[in-house]
């Protein structure tokens, strides 16, 4: 998640459908479009999104001082009470973590104390890698609602759930406005909540080997898009590429992953949350998502 | 040759007259089905126009593509 | 890995979906949640069809197959690949006209001869061909607001071949509510008919005598349109194209002879077979101008009724073989529920003869320059009624099947009946049935 300092505006413009309700949020670049709905209610409804979207940035923002989530990593291991919003969080990642076998972990965060995936070949010692190892885990982490308690020196991120989190949150807004057909796009993770009456369905790319072509074109009549990518930030070092996805059960890249994972699923959360998993699963990622029986694309 | 440059004085004035009709981008709902399109169907409409061409005296009046047989 | 723990683990693995999913629920409220439908874009969109065209009388019947596939590349490129296969059987007038006793004439490849009964129309039964179609297109978006077309096309069949070239460019305006577009097609053609094409004017030869014919033939047919499509509001838009067309080189139909007659009796003028066979009667070949230049004005309008779409267009033709014609085409789409549907259709369409059409050549006067009997040439009206259902299957694909009755009527102009000619039905009248079935689908 960025720094709050990026500037907050909602810009309206034509788009090919109607229009567009553009702003930027949790460091990419947002955008509303509604089929059949004019400038005022584009703007109307595009202020209520983007307002959904920067309070979730605020609220789960490691940069803001007094949010619950300072509140939380500050504690020192003292118990901390969290609102009904961050308790459902928490129980969606403990519920993530067990199905997942530890391979998601909220607590996994602090592991970017000592890896850098600037494409430079500084990988952490073995020894460095394990002493952060200490203080990953939900194992250790006592979460009886609404009441967390970390041990001294952990930290909890929602940065893998908070963006398609807020994709599903803002399209209930679109859905709950009643102005037909509308899509939400924050940098890729999407969510539609119905066919545009005008072309059959919303046309999504996914992005291929270069940095601007479009691989594939996705109909999407209704459900969500989210994608996981490793093809960017990573290091190389000694001819081996780490991928910039960490196993928080040995602190290390997972080996293999795919260079992208797409997933479509019936909302944006479950979406990202089956990328996410795949991608952890590294070179079984494709064998993964075929025995989840979802739609995805792969690129390696 | 007179008529002829009347009636493509006539399209081209049309088009300019032109301006002021229309729609907006979110109300292309209607226009965007198949069956509001000017060719619908492009083989019943290649297929008539072949019947036709090889049966009457005149042909085409819509955008062509790939005619000629030895019917006429 | 052992079987009951390879079962177990992937009875884990599927019902891992299903728990994210629950848990999903669970964090964000049912209500967020809607059943997900992505699929990926197909690539390839096919469109074929099977054509039956049968006119009565024991006249021209096709049996033709149509496919017009396209793939679609990113940025809205498209390749369209266009194949169509005809086989026709039947017989076609000859051009000649009935008589009270039976006639015979010699087979166009001038190997054999046919014989006509007494009061029949002479219909020439030589042909069974089949033609072989060709087009590929592409299409391509260029400078934000326009669309590019080109295209070849080819078709033989075993008297004809024809190649062409066809380009087209098309511009958005005002919004997109306003389309203009130029595009030009150049065809060239080669008539090899069957026997050689015949001098114009000479008449049919004996069996075996080939005397009067001359090589293969050219056509070389320039094409422009000029059009303009204009959205009017959210339920009608209509298009008006301007089209020239001029073709020079071998217009005739090898094959059409027109009857000698007497001035006074309007009976054909008789002659004596050869020992091989030959004509009964003098036939002299049609000659056309070799020149042909025509100008059609076409609007076409499509206005949206509650879902019903009524499709009505008209074209006009002039040409300076002083042909003039009119078409009105009206088709109404009337949906059924919303898989289905139910389209009639209406077409009339007439014409005036070309200044050389004649019935039949006077052998007391001198004759004209140019001449032909082809009832295509001639003065009718076409009528042609028919009924389209159709529907999507299970998988979104598309299907029709429609069937249509054509009528073609004509008179010959008062003053070329000559004497006897005028108690005879001389203007061969067609009915036609067509019917088609047509599937379109995608991968």
């Amino acid at each position: 998640m960025a720094k709050v300092s990026v500037e907050r505006r909602v810009e309206i413009a034509p788009a090919d459908n109607g229009w567009a309700g553009r702003f930027t949020a949790m460091g990419s670049p947002c955008e509303v479009l509604l089929d059949e709905a004019g400038q005022d209610l584009t703007c109307n409804v595009s202020t209520d999104v983007a307002a959904e979207a920067w309070r979730i940035e605020d609220k789960f923002s490691r940069y803001l001082d007094g949010n619950i989530i300072k509140r939380i990593n500050k504690a020192a291991g003292t118990p901390v009470e969290v609102d009904e919003e961050t308790a459902k969080l928490l129980d969606f990642a403990a519920t993530l973590h067990e199905l997942s076998e530890g391979r998601f972990d909220i607590t996994s965060g602090v592991l970017r104390e000592v890896w850098q995936f600037d494409g430079s070949d500084r990988i952490p010692d073995v020894a460095v890698v394990a002493a952060v190892l200490e203080r990953v885990g939900w194992g250790r982490v006592a979460w009886q609602r609404p009441v967390l308690t970390l041990e001294p020196g952990m930290e909890i991120d929602f940065g893998g759930i908070g963006k398609e989190y807020a994709v599903d949150r803002c399209a209930g807004i679109i859905r709950d406005a009643r102005c037909g057909a509308g899509l939400v796009n924050f940098g890729g993770d999407l969510a539609a909540t119905g066919a545009p009456q005008q072309r059959p369905a919303w046309k999504v790319g996914i992005e291929g080997e270069a940095a601007d072509s479009t691989d594939k074109l996705i109909d999407l009549r209704a459900g969500a898009l989210a994608t996981s990518g490793d093809a960017r930030r990573f290091l190389l070092c000694d001819g081996v590429r780490y991928g910039h996805i960490l196993d928080p059960r040995t602190g290390w890249p997972v080996q293999d992953a795919p260079g992208s994972v797409t997933v479509a699923a019936d909302s944006c959360t479950q979406a990202g949350m089956l990328s996410t998993l795949a991608m952890l699963q590294g070179g079984k990622a494709e064998a993964f998502l075929e025995e989840q029986g979802v739609t995805y694309w792969v690129r390696q | 040759m007179k008529t002829r440059m009347s009636v493509i004085g006539l399209v081209l004035a049309l088009s300019a007259g032109c301006s002021s009709m229309g729609v907006e981008p979110w109300e292309r709902d209607v226009l965007a089905r198949e069956d509001m399109q000017l060719t619908p169907d492009p083989i019943e409409a290649a297929t008539d126009d072949h019947i036709y061409f090889s049966k009457e005296a005149s042909s085409g009046g819509r955008a062509f593509g790939g005619g000629g047989c030895g019917c006429n | 890995m052992p079987s009951a723990a390879a079962d177990a683990a992937a009875t884990d693995m599927t019902t891992l979906n299903r728990k994210l999913a629950a848990a999903t629920c669970a964090l964000l409220g049912s209500a967020l949640v809607t059943p997900v439908d992505a699929r990926e874009e197909p690539d390839w969109d096919f469109n074929t069809s099977l054509l039956y065209y049968g006119e009565d009388g024991d006249r021209v019947q096709d049996l033709s197959f149509k496919s017009l596939s396209r793939r679609l590349f990113t940025d809205d490129r498209t390749l369209s690949i266009g194949l169509t296969v005809d086989t026709l059987t039947g017989a076609t007038p000859s051009g000649a006209i009935r008589q009270d006793i039976p006639q015979t004439f010699t087979r166009p490849s001038g190997n054999g001869s046919y014989e006509v009964p007494a009061d029949e129309l002479p219909l020439d039964d030589t042909f069974k061909d089949t033609r072989l179609a060709l087009t590929l297109g592409w299409r391509q978006p260029v400078f934000e607001k326009g669309l590019f077309d080109v295209g070849v096309s080819a078709s033989k069949e075993y008297d004809y071949l024809h190649t062409g070239l066809n380009a087209s460019y098309a511009h958005d305006f005002n919004n997109r509510n306003t389309t203009v577009s130029a595009g030009f097609a150049f065809a060239k053609d080669s008539i090899e008919a069957v026997g050689g094409a015949p001098i114009p004017f000479t008449a049919m030869r004996d069996v075996g005598d080939l005397g009067n014919r001359q090589g293969d033939q050219d056509k070389d047919v320039l094409d422009f349109v000029l059009g303009v499509t204009q959205v009017v509001s959210r339920d009608l838009l209509f298009q008006v194209n301007y089209s020239y067309s001029r073709s020079e080189g071998y217009l005739n139909n090898p094959y059409k002879v027109l009857s000698l007659v007497d001035g006074v009796t309007g009976d054909t003028v008789q002659r004596t077979p050869g020992p091989e066979g030959g004509p009964s009667g003098v036939f002299l070949f049609e000659g056309r101008p070799e020149e042909r230049t025509q100008h059609s004005l076409y609007a076409q309008a499509k206005y949206n009724m509650s879902g019903k779409v009524l499709d009505v267009s008209y074209r006009y033709m002039t040409d300076d073989w002083e042909i003039d014609s009119h078409t009105i085409d009206l088709r109404y789409r009337w949906p059924i529920g919303d898989r289905s549907y139910l389209e009639p259709h209406l077409r009339f369409y007439t014409q005036t003869e070309a200044d050389f059409y004649r019935l039949s050549l006077d052998d007391s006067v001198a004759l004209p320059a140019f001449a032909s009997s082809d009832y295509r040439m001639g003065n009718f009206d076409g009528t042609t009624v028919g009924l389209k259902y159709g529907w999507k299957t299970r998988n979104d694909n598309e299907m029709s099947v429609r069937v249509e009755w054509y009528m073609q009527s004509g008179t010959v102009p008062a003053d070329q009946v000559i004497g006897n000619q005028a108690g005879r039905d001389n203007y061969p009248d067609l009915n036609a049935l067509i019917a088609q079935f047509s599937y379109r689908f995608s991968n």
